[in-house]
């Protein structure tokens, strides 16, 4: 029987869409920290937790982040920063950074999955120019910023795009024997 | 000289930033970001230009049409590649039906 915690679950999976066009109601420090705290609750490998996350509030500050990021749309009320601290992802050996991407992947979509469920959108950002945000953010060398995250009330929530179907993308016992469940 | 608070509210300095950082971006970005960089640096050139009393109603109307569409590249690319044909068409009647 499926019900309960999975609907709430899947609902949220389906429901999250990247919103690209916010309304100007400002997001409470308490619901921020609530997605931030999803994003440290996130796996990492070897537990190493090689993140950093940087939170942008000021509106100006905000002002100046777009400007450099062709990739972000509209006004957010809130951006997080997500970062690799490379100098972490060394214990991680060989494979540490590559690891690193993963678990801020994760962190990410815990961020993004819980501020849906506070009614709030977001969209992730990968098309900023990370030079620049070194320099507006002060960001030293051993910390690599890979990922935006914009948070707002959502003027519309936008319509899904398509998905590759399971039948497609999923392969059973080996490769290309695929799913028809 | 501008101040600094009021060059970054200035469009063109916006566009300026925009520009360049979209310029760095193509270098690794997806083929078809080009263009809609593109197409989103021309929504804000025609909103200069309105500022600048410099716009028409058929200029924006093609304001409009980017501004509708200009997510539809996450949903199908063919139909992006159709918005960009039917905004040079919309482009070349106004070209057209000016007079030098
Ligand atoms: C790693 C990553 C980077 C992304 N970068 C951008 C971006 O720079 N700008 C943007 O508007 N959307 C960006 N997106 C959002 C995707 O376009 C969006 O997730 C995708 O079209 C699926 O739509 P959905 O999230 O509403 O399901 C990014 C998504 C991911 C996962």
């Amino acid at each position: 029987m499926l019900g309960g915690r999975f609907l709430e679950l899947i609902t949220a999976i389906k429901g999250r869409r990247a919103v690209r066009r916010f309304r100007e109601e400002p997001i409470s420090l308490e619901h921020l920290k609530k997605i931030l705290e999803a994003g440290i609750w996130a796996p990492s490998g070897s537990n190493i937790q090689a993140w950093e996350f940087i939170l942008v509030t000021d509106k100006e500050n905000i002002e100046k982040i777009k400007l450099i990021s062709p990739g972000l749309f509209d006004n957010p009320q809130a951006l997080i920063v997500l970062c690799i601290n490379k100098k972490r992802a060394e214990k991680g050996g060989r494979l540490g950074e590559n690891t690193a991407l993963m678990d801020i992947s994760m962190a990410a979509q815990n961020m993004m999955l819980l501020a849906y469920s506070l009614g709030i959108g977001s969209c992730p950002v990968v098309s900023f120019n990370k030079t620049a945000i070194r320099e507006l953010l002060n960001i030293p060398e051993h910390v690599d910023p890979v990922l935006i995250l914009s948070f707002g009330y959502p003027k519309f929530w936008p319509k899904a795009p398509r998905r590759r179907p399971l039948k497609e993308v999923v392969h059973v016992e080996e490769y290309g024997k695929h799913f028809e469940g | 000289m501008k101040s600094m608070e009021s060059i970054l509210k200035d469009k063109h300095f916006q566009l300026l930033a925009f520009l360049i950082t979209s310029a760095r971006g193509c270098v690794d970005e997806p083929k078809l970001y080009g263009p809609l960089r593109l197409l989103d640096a021309a929504s804000r050139l025609i909103d200069i230009m309105e500022d600048e009393g410099k716009s028409n109603d058929e200029i924006l109307k093609l304001k409009e049409l980017i501004e509708e569409n200009i997510d539809v590249l996450m949903y199908d690319e063919e139909e992006f590649i159709r918005l960009l044909d039917e905004l040079a068409k919309q482009l070349a009647k106004i070209i057209k039906n000016q007079k030098t």
